[in-house]
């Protein structure tokens, strides 16, 4: 019931199927988060995590901000649901099981892929070719931006082409100086982030409100004021009165029928009493975020499928994407002590890719984006400093010196070594076997971390930005918790897993549309296009259900 | 210091049992030129409560109540005690502890008394130093793990800006803002103070 299952489960019942939706972990409803409407000082702990936390997930606070008090609860226990990296590889592997999944903590940032990103592997020779381009997604993109509504800024660029946008929001004083200054020196595009929230009302989904700019988004908005599944798909499939939600249903293997050459239904645990069920159904689609569709496929095992359902290719499981962060740089803005803001607005400015386009060849392939921030500091910048007592009050109480940021989002290339397996002698809570990673960041996302670190130092230096400090912190693959590529699509069956419906080459009725199906990265946030994906998948899969053919 | 203790109570005691007419402070002040112990607001779990009292004193005296309150009031340093005991690591928590074990030791050295006892304007002098070290010490070397006094620094501002009366007195605090404005100048800007969050 993550970003793509709670599409898959709107435009199913939306088109008149009976549909069972099965989620792993325990029922979220709408607007039943726990912390939402919290003020700093009801969070214990000042909201940080404990050692106690931290022994529990301590794989979840791999990125710093994921295990806090105010959304611990929507991490895994890393200790009941353990997996392995293979020894010198790392793999980040950030997951929520409840009712909306990740829709709940995603970044929101809404951005398209374009015409160069569905061309790139053929161009580059690298992988497979996607056997979709652009102007075949781009009538869904806009179907799926309009119905969870995406607040962004028109800009005419090809390689990020606009959406149907609602208003975009502002940038602060400084952003706007930085802007200027990227433009008119670089000639390249500085745009406010392209983010799912409501900045104007949805009339399709009155139940939700607009953003309140209050940025505890990742704690869930109890407003409905960005999209998430439970806001969202799930309440527009409920209203059909054709869904069946039913929440703790571990799905862990597709049933496989010989003779019919399809799946008839799924194999389930229930999480809490540990039964074991099995559910039918003519159409199948699995939405279980990528790590968690590949572990289903690979954990079915048939006379057809020895080495994993659908894998005929030996692909599932491989080509891991993700895009690769924790680079950049940032300092301090002169001036502007008579300006500040007002609203806490939970985006940034984005500056969209501008390396190996046109003409340029770089020593790598590809291209990253930066998304920032500017703002002004507040008490902690005090605490290396002399001041204390009634001093240190009045300092804290004045707003600090302006500061900006930005930090790279780059592109992984897609890579056959890159890869997860089932691993049998670990079992996490429900006796199930686990995954075993052996992922890392290879030559070409190195050599794009060179550029990534000095393009950010180099644009805030033309912005006039003093004390610019810069950092490279190596990630593993899966930080970025855009995990992707384990059933990519392809025009091939011997060399991938999907068709270009995102329907399983050998066995019809089976459709995956969470990021497994990626056939590259692009370094643009990919939810909306696994949203997008998703409405189309399920629009033909009822097509050729009403045809006969699945 | 156990045995410094052990006189401030057997005064403060002498104190109670000749009744309200000379306060235990007076009598530490004529005694001394120094002042009683001084109450403990929380019961710690994590410092024990001569540890507790030096941490106490030292977030009043790094956050002092005005006409806003102060870190004692608004509950610092049952939060340093918490935070220390359940977010920090083993390894940070052998530090805080040594660091504020120098820390007292130089009060000795220095004033011929604990922190706590000591004069406001020689705590004042005290913390100054101590932090004018630890700021110099970070500058030499970037990589030096956070001394005492600047991990104390920090958690008393972090608990006190956290707590209600710090975001919204001190700072300023809005739940729901409803909008963001990104560019306006200062003084719309809210009351125009630091936002709390």
């Amino acid at each position: 019931t993550g970003i793509s299952g709670g599409i898959a489960a709107k435009e199913l019942t939306e088109k008149g199927l009976k549909t069972l939706v099965l989620e792993r972990g325990r029922d979220v409803k709408h607007q039943e988060y726990p912390t939402a409407t919290k003020d700093p000082w009801e969070l214990p702990n000042a909201n940080k995590p404990t050692q106690e936390d931290l022994r529990k997930q301590g794989v979840q606070a791999r990125t710093g901000y994921t295990v806090n008090q105010d959304t611990k609860h929507w991490f895994v226990n890393d200790l009941e649901h353990p997996y392995t990296e293979k020894e010198g590889s790392r793999f980040d592997w950030m997951r929520g099981y409840h009712v909306g999944g990740r829709s709940i903590m995603w970044g929101r940032q809404s951005y398209r892929l374009s015409p160069m990103d569905f061309e790139a592997n053929a161009k580059d020779g690298i992988a497979v070719d996607w056997p979709v381009r652009y102007a075949e997604i781009e009538p869904w993109y806009d179907y799926i931006e309009q119905y969870v509504g995406v607040s962004g800024q028109a800009e005419g660029l090809a390689q990020l082409p606009d959406g149907k946008f609602l208003p975009p929001m502002e940038m602060n004083c400084v952003e706007l100086e930085l802007k200027k200054a990227v433009k008119d020196k670089f000639g390249r595009a500085f745009t406010i982030g392209r983010t799912a929230h409501a900045t104007a009302p949805l009339a399709h989904s009155p139940w939700r409100g607009m953003c309140q700019f209050r940025n505890l988004c990742s704690r869930g908005c109890p407003y409905g004021g960005y999209y998430s599944s439970n806001a969202g798909g799930l309440i527009s499939a409920e209203k059909t009165g054709n869904m069946t939600l039913r929440p703790n249903s571990v799905v862990y293997e597709l049933i496989y029928d010989e003779q019919k050459e399809k799946a008839t239904g799924v194999k389930v645990i229930d999480g809490v009493t540990g039964e074991q069920t099995e559910f039918y159904a003519k159409v199948i689609f699995l939405c279980a975020s990528t790590m968690g569709s590949a572990f289903i496929m690979l954990n079915s095992i048939s006379n057809r499928f020895p080495n994993g359902f659908g894998n005929d290719s030996g692909e599932l499981g491989h080509n891991i994407m993700d895009h690769q962060l924790g680079v950049g740089a940032g300092g301090e803005v002169e001036g502007f002590e008579d300006q500040y803001y007002f609203g806490r607005r939970a985006n940034g400015f984005y500056i969209p890719r501008f390396r190996n386009l046109g003409k340029e060849k770089r020593d790598y392939l590809r291209g990253f984006g930066y998304q920032g921030g500017g703002s002004r500091q507040g008490w902690g910048s005090l605490v290396a400093e002399m001041a204390i007592g009634e001093d240190l009050k009045k300092m804290a109480s004045t707003p600090g010196k302006w500061t900006v940021g930005m930090m790279g989002f780059g592109e992984i290339l897609p890579n056959h070594e890159n890869f997860v397996v089932i691993n049998k002698n670990k079992k996490d809570i429900h006796g199930l076997p686990t995954l075993t990673f052996d992922t890392n960041l290879k030559e070409n996302e190195f050599k794009m971390r060179v550029d990534m670190k000095n393009d950010a130092v180099e644009m805030l230096e033309a912005a006039g930005v003093k004390n610019i400090y810069s950092y490279d912190n190596i990630t593993g693959i899966g930080l970025g918790i855009h995990e992707m590529g384990t059933a990519r699509m392809g025009k091939d069956p011997k060399t991938s897993v999907l068709n270009k419906w995102n329907q399983v080459h050998a066995s019809k009725n089976v459709f995956v549309t969470d990021g497994s199906f990626m056939t590259s990265a692009g370094c643009q946030n990919p939810s909306l296009t696994y949203m997008a994906f998703t409405a189309r998948a399920v629009d033909y899969a009822v097509s050729e259900l009403k045809k006969g053919n699945l | 210091m156990n045995q410094l203790i052990d006189r401030r109570e057997a005064l403060r005691k002498t104190a109670l049992l000749m009744g309200a007419a000379v306060s235990a402070t007076a009598i530490a002040g004529i005694m001394n030129g120094c002042k009683a112990t001084p109450d403990l607001n929380y019961k710690p779990v994590f410092f024990n409560e001569d540890q507790a009292r030096i941490i106490s004193e030292l977030a009043e005296i790094i956050l002092p109540k005005s006409d806003t309150p102060g870190a004692k009031e608004v509950g610092v340093p049952n939060f340093i005690d918490t935070i220390v005991n359940e977010n920090y690591e083993k390894e940070d928590q052998e530090r805080f502890i040594a660091g504020l074990t120098a820390f007292e030791e130089d009060a000795k050295k220095t004033y011929g008394d604990g922190f706590i006892y000591c004069k406001p304007e020689d705590q004042i002098a005290l913390v100054k130093k101590s932090l004018g070290a630890a700021i110099q010490e970070k500058k030499e070397n970037t990589a030096t793990k956070k001394p005492f006094i600047l991990m104390a620094k920090e958690l008393t501002m972090l608990g006190y800006f956290t707590s209600e009366p710090g975001a919204t007195k001190v700072l300023q605090y809005e739940a729901v803002p409803t909008k963001y404005n990104g560019c306006i100048p200062l003084n719309e800007a809210g009351n125009g103070k630091t936002w709390a969050t």
